[in-house]
């Protein structure tokens, strides 16, 4: 019905400043929703792309399902195969270069193929000088390699140019023999060598780590790979190449955090709505009243506010999708950009696709129009007879005493919650306590206001007490923006308490870690896909080294797990336990670290135990390149490094026995007694020069490292809270922002009665920092049990940490609470300053 | 009475004959809403003429009766300027409907509620009709006339109110009568059946024998 | 046939001890075209007589009988459409939808009522036209004196030709020149345009425009006066062709 739109277009206009805030509150969470679906997917896809490109030329390629090195005799199954031309094995491993600057870039794919068959599966154009030849299969000849005229472009090279490569023996010098005309993925430097250098340099003999082949011609495709993958059994994935798992689930986590985020931007815009419209149905109540004398019916007032609301929520989502198609090509260029050298992702564009464009417009409409049915239902039961009334006052929130109560009763069950130790309870214990502290907001408002104002009025006495008058006669709408407040910092509080429990735990995995003298790791912190091990020699030149005592080594392979791709950690028991140890989760210790002895005995992170549902004594089948396997959990230990991902650690005979793999990925060595720590450290430095991938850290420049880290760690989810935290300044913006245009006749009478423009502006300051107080006051009280929720919680996901006294959290807390408190209140206050006292008296 | 005074000011504008005299007077006031017959302005003129306020000065003839042309004297101009001069006393407590109230207080056969409703009835129909002529009014002087009626109306009808509002009271106490000799035991007042009487006024005790407000 | 007519009409407030009679079996009934004022000490009852008349409330005991129907009959929604084809409302605080233009608030009732918009527009143009406001059809009500506002608040009341006009306290929140104004559009609205009024007021210069005034003491009518001869009444209705 046109009038309605009139009405409300008409009514929005005419309180631009409330309409401008309630807005913003809808903008903030479509933005972050919109904005972060629009990237993902993008990026997600773009790296993709990027893989695909290098294979996409190709038929038919199958790689193991969790991206691990498999025998390249697989190549052999699938040349078998019907309608299958030629299969040849290849074995792609991205190496970290160097540091050299002409070579303009950090990473390089290092591809091994098979010179004599591959160039039946996919073609090689020459650009010049030569393609590799069966001949430079030689491994004791000097290495060779072709490189894309791209690559050669970039790195500055030229036929008959060296590229030194590390690999796992050290570097390989490589003579660069031809240059390639083939398309190569953007961002992308390649090095083909010949598969048994590759598997030289990688320490992994007869290993491949995809199969590619061509189809003959007129073959039926799907036949052909249906009929191929039922020759190389299961554990393999045909014909698609997947995005680096452990990289996608961290883009994954990083997405359900934004969509958190915005659920909980608009959850607070809600908030928001519901304020500001039971503040337009107070103000209102005489037009709604007449509306109902002269013939409007129910429904007719009801859709007149819904219309309303579909409007604000039609502005809002709108510029959110506005805003969040601006973040997502600011964060696009501002990743690409980041991390494109890191990743080798040059650029990539954000999409939009339906189910985002659905989702935002969705959540920003529906939490508009649901946040505004209960003031609309209010205000259809307005009665004709509310016109016939004089006085308008405030609506009073009549059940607040009523909800007061039940809101205390859940806060008490939820204590009751927390305390019970049982995961679950405490989840559940959390929300409650929210809820529950929500509920009783309103009715908490006067008493807490009570004390708090006393220290106000100690300083500003006529302001503070008609501040807490002005609170207390509207504890309904203090409620609301006290209840937004407080949810907000008590997610500031428990996300500081998380983070400290999270950093203080890691510097104890630290310390157990670094009860080593010195580490050797890749220039890379996880052990994930793609590092370069090294082969027995390093270990071996560390071992050498004079001084050094005990050594450690740790070596790498992924697996799957049902659906979860794991990582399977080789280590030698007996040597681990000399130079490390494993932060033992309850009712584990170092002799169940012996039982690895055992081949069928793996130990399990927390991580891994939580994510496949499984405890000690546990048996848990592994697919593995021989198939699966069925191990026993001998207990529960958790090292520093690979803590965040699901982890079994095996033996290392179990690793070279199943897995193939040989190449150590760490190494960790403690110094002689008595030995010179200083100088073992220079002439350990001479020995690991010779393995360009690898770092030499000893464990105090380790733990500066990680100090380092984490203090970054901490800076991104202080930024976080903070970030949390800023719909609750809208929030208390638009309480104050209503309260001055609700009380301008009110302020215009104090003017007249002689009240300075300072004292105006105090009062709302006063009023601004009164709601701050007793949200921040219940945000505390709420966020420490939500830190220990959270905290419990990520336990149960695997990440155990011992609960902390979020110190430095409640101080950022209540310093967050009161520098809003001051920035909410500056528009107000300036603008309540500034009335006119004659208009302001004629305003209604 | 102020029609000598209306016949002084209206000469001292300038000599007239009586039937000039009549027409300017209904002039100002309206007509109808003040009537005035002529033969009191010529009974008026004579007496002013004996006091020596006015003077016959011509006759005119316009083919009917003579008409005779009057003119303010010296002592006709004095007493015009007397009477600007001096303020114009309230009449108000000399008020009829009043005694009619008051009367049918003591009277068994009248009802003072009655006489209240009547009279207002009446008030009512007098504000309906100047309310309508003075939206018809062109003159202003004659509406300024019709704005004291209707004022004074309104005066009257919120006494009446007041009055109506009272008059059980006043059915209460002993009927006005001459006040007694001395100051002797006040008259107590019979008291009432039923429950209606809600309060003994204080004032009663005291034996004012006179309506307290 | 009456138009409006109340039988035994009463309104308790309250339960047991608190219980506060507002109207005790109050009996009244106007003609077409017929100007009443209801007259009366607050607290008198006068406001909930309105209030029960154009079935804004409903009462305790008795009926209330608009065009021949029985009001406590009816429902909610069969009420409310009575209200807007029937019934005009003027207010003693105007009353205008602030964020909407003088003609868009005198169409407002059509609007509701689902009307064309631009015969609704058409229609309330009219009849701003005959309260003399032709030429602030697009002002909004802060951009009108308070006579103004009122005047298209009776524009509103009469642009859905209802037979009954219900007014409370119409001039009590104006000066006295902008009183007089309205009460002599209210009589015109009675006797040129033939709808029947029920205006409570405490001012008895605005109440003197009435046919008839009824007065109410507690609860209770307790006089009951044609002021105006019956021929004017007459009159007024055979011009507008009732009788």
């Amino acid at each position: 019905m046109s009038i309605s739109f009139t009405l409300a277009r008409r009514y929005m206009a005419g309180r631009k400043l409330r309409t401008a805030l309630t807005t913003l509150a809808i903008v903030l969470g479509v933005m972050l929703i919109f904005g972060f679906n629009g990237t993902l997917p993008g990026m997600m896809e773009w790296m993709r792309k990027s893989m695909l490109a290098s294979v996409g030329e190709v038929d038919l390629n199958v790689q193991s399902a969790s991206s691990a090195l498999f025998d390249q005799r697989v190549a052999d199954k699938v040349a078998a195969v019907d309608g299958v031309a030629a299969a040849t094995p290849v074995l792609r491993r991205n190496v970290t270069l160097p540091e050299k600057p002409d070579y303009h870039t950090t990473g390089i794919t290092v591809i091994g193929i098979d010179p004599v068959v591959s160039p039946d599966v996919r073609s090689y154009p020459v650009a010049e000088g030569r393609m590799l030849a069966a001949s430079d299969d030689d491994t004791n000849a000097r290495p060779v390699a072709v490189i894309p005229a791209s690559t050669a472009e970039k790195m500055g090279l030229a036929v008959g140019d060296e590229l030194v490569v590390p690999a796992a023996s050290g570097a390989m010098t490589f003579e660069v023999v031809g240059t390639l005309d083939s398309p190569v993925p953007p961002a992308t430097d390649e090095v083909y060598v010949s598969l048994p250098l590759a598997q030289d340099m990688f320490a992994a003999p007869g290993r491949a780590s995809a199969i590619e082949a061509a189809f003959e011609g007129g073959a039926d495709e799907e036949t052909v790979q249906e009929a191929v993958g039922d020759a190389v059994g299961d554990g393999y994935v045909i014909g698609s190449v997947t995005a680096d798992s452990t990289l996608a689930a961290g883009f994954e986590v990083a997405g359900t955090i934004f969509n958190v985020l915005g659920l909980f931007a608009l959850a607070m815009g809600g908030f928001i709505i519901l304020n500001t419209f039971r503040t337009i149905v107070a103000e209102r109540r005489h037009d709604i009243g007449m509306l109902r004398a002269i013939g409007a019916s129910r429904r007719q007032i009801l859709g007149l506010f819904l219309t309303e609301s579909l409007v604000q929520g039609v502005l809002g989502t709108g510029l959110g999708l506005l805003a969040g198609w601006g973040f997502a090509t600011v964060t696009a260029a501002g990743m690409s950009e980041l991390v494109g050298d890191l990743m080798r992702i040059e650029s990539f564009e954000t999409s939009f696709s339906v189910s985002t464009w659905v989702l935002a417009i969705t959540l920003g409409m529906g939490a508009t129009v649901l946040s505004a049915i209960l003031p609309a239902i209010a205000a259809s039961r307005i009665t004709p007879l509310d016109a016939m009334r004089p006085q308008l006052g405030d609506v009073y929130e009549k059940a607040a005493t009523k909800r007061g109560w039940v809101g205390l009763a859940l806060v008490a069950i939820a204590a009751g919650m927390l305390l019970s130790g049982n995961d679950g309870l405490i989840g559940l214990g959390g929300l409650l306590l929210l809820v529950g502290m929500s509920l009783g907001a309103s009715a908490a408002v006067k008493p807490i206001t009570d004390f708090f104002s006393r220290g106000i009025e100690l300083v500003y006495r006529r302001e503070g007490a008609l501040a807490r008058a002005n609170l207390q006669r509207n504890p309904g709408r203090a409620g609301v923006t006290v209840s937004a407040v407080m949810i907000s910092l008590a997610l500031v509080t428990g996300i500081m308490t998380m983070t400290a429990a999270v950093v203080g735990g890691y510097a104890e995995y630290a310390e157990k870690a670094t009860g080593t003298d010195y580490l050797v790791i890749p220039q890379g912190l996880m052990l994930s896909g793609g590092m370069v091990g090294a082969g027995p020699e390093m270990a071996e030149a560390v071992r050498s080294t004079e001084g050094v005592g005990d050594v450690a080594t740790l070596r790498y392979a992924p697996a799957v797990v049902g659906d979860l791709t794991v990582q399977v950690v080789g280590i030698d028991a007996e040597e681990y336990a000399k130079v490390a140890s494993f932060r033992y989760s309850e009712g584990s210790s170092d002799a169940d670290l012996a039982k690895l002895a055992d081949p069928d005995m793996v130990l399990a992170n927390a991580s891994f135990r939580a994510q496949t549902k499984t405890a000690k004594g546990d048996t848990v089948e592994v697919m593995t390149p021989e198939g699966a396997r069925t191990f026993t959990i001998a207990g529960g230990g958790n090292d520093y490094i690979n803590a965040k991902l699901p982890t079994v650690y095996v033996s290392q005979e179990a690793l070279a026995d199943l897995w193939g793999v040989t190449a150590d990925v760490m190494v960790l060595a403690n110094a002689t007694e008595g030995a010179d720590k200083a100088a073992v450290l220079q002439s350990l430095g001479a020995t690991i020069d010779g393995f360009p991938s690898f770092k030499l850290y000893d464990a105090l420049a380790w733990q500066q490292v990680q100090n380092d880290l984490f203090g970054q760690l901490e800076i991104v989810y202080y930024t976080l809270a903070v970030v949390l935290a800023i719909p609750s300044l809208l929030a208390l913006l638009n309480t104050l922002a209503i309260g001055v245009l609700a009380r301008t006749r009110e302020i215009g009478m104090l003017r007249a009665v002689g009240a300075t423009r300072r004292q105006v502006k105090r009062l709302v300051v006063a009023e601004s920092f009164l709601l701050a107080a007793v949200g921040t006051a219940a945000g505390l009280v709420a966020g420490v049990p939500l830190g220990y929720v959270i905290v419990r919680s990520i336990g149960a996901v695997g990440l155990e940490f011992d609960f902390v006294w979020p110190t430095t959290g409640l101080v950022v807390t209540v310093i967050v609470g009161l520098l809003f408190a001051v920035l909410a209140a500056i528009i107000p206050a300036r603008q309540a300053a500034r009335l006119d006292v004659i208009r302001a008296l004629r305003y209604e | 009475m102020s029609v000598r005074h209306a016949i002084l000011g209206l000469l001292a504008q300038q000599p007239r004959h009586g039937y000039e005299l009549h027409g300017a007077f209904q002039a100002i006031v309206g007509g109808s809403l003040w009537p005035l017959n002529p033969a009191q302005i010529y009974t008026t003129l004579g007496r002013l003429e004996e006091a020596g306020m006015v003077v016959k000065t011509a006759i005119r003839r316009m083919g009917g009766p003579d008409q005779h042309i009057f003119e303010l004297t010296g002592t006709g101009r004095d007493e015009l300027d007397r009477w600007y001069a001096e303020g114009v006393h309230s009449t108000h407590q000399r008020d009829e409907v009043f005694l009619k109230i008051a009367l049918a207080l003591a009277d068994e056969r009248a009802d003072a509620g009655s006489i209240v409703r009547v009279q207002r009835a009446t008030l009512y129909r007098d504000l309906h009709e100047l309310t309508t002529r003075r939206n018809d009014v062109q003159v202003l002087a004659q509406a300024l006339l019709l704005d004291k009626a209707i004022m004074h109306i309104e005066a009257d009808l919120r006494w009446l109110e007041m009055v109506e509002a009272r008059l059980h009271e006043m059915r209460r106490l002993p009927a006005t009568d001459i006040p007694p000799p001395r100051r002797g035991r006040p008259p107590r007042t019979a008291p009432e059946r039923g429950g209606a009487q809600t309060r003994q006024p204080e004032e009663n005790r005291k034996g004012t024998p006179t309506w307290q407000s | 046939m009456a138009i409006v007519e109340t039988k035994g009409l009463t309104k308790v407030y309250g339960t047991g001890e608190t219980a506060v009679t507002a109207l005790d079996a109050v009996d009244l009934s106007l003609d077409p075209g017929e100007f009443v004022a209801v007259m009366g000490p607050s607290g008198c009852g006068k406001s909930t007589l309105l209030n029960l008349v154009g079935g804004l409330d409903t009462p305790t005991s008795g009926t209330v009988t608009i065009d021949g129907r029985e009001i406590s009959q009816l429902s909610d929604d069969e009420i409310t459409r009575l209200r807007r084809e029937r019934i005009g409302f003027v207010f003693q605080f105007f009353n205008l939808i602030p964020v909407l233009s003088a003609v868009e608030n005198a169409a407002l009732p059509l609007i509701l009522d689902r009307g064309g918009s631009a015969r609704a527009a058409a229609k309330a143009e009219e009849w701003l036209e005959r309260v003399g406001l032709e030429d602030r059809r697009a002002n909004r009500p802060d951009q009108l004196s308070g006579g103004q506002q009122q005047r298209v608040a009776v524009a509103r009341a009469l642009v859905t030709e209802p037979a009954l006009v219900l007014a409370d306290e119409p001039t009590g929140n104006l000066d006295s020149k902008s009183s007089e104004e309205i009460a002599t559009l209210l009589r015109q609205v009675s006797s040129e345009w033939g709808r029947a009024i029920l205006m409570v007021t405490h001012d008895p210069r605005i109440a003197a425009h009435a046919d008839r005034i009824v007065f109410m003491r507690d609860g209770r009518i307790v006089d009951d006066t044609k002021i105006a001869g019956a021929e004017s009444a007459r009159d007024a209705m055979e011009r507008v062709g009732l009788l």
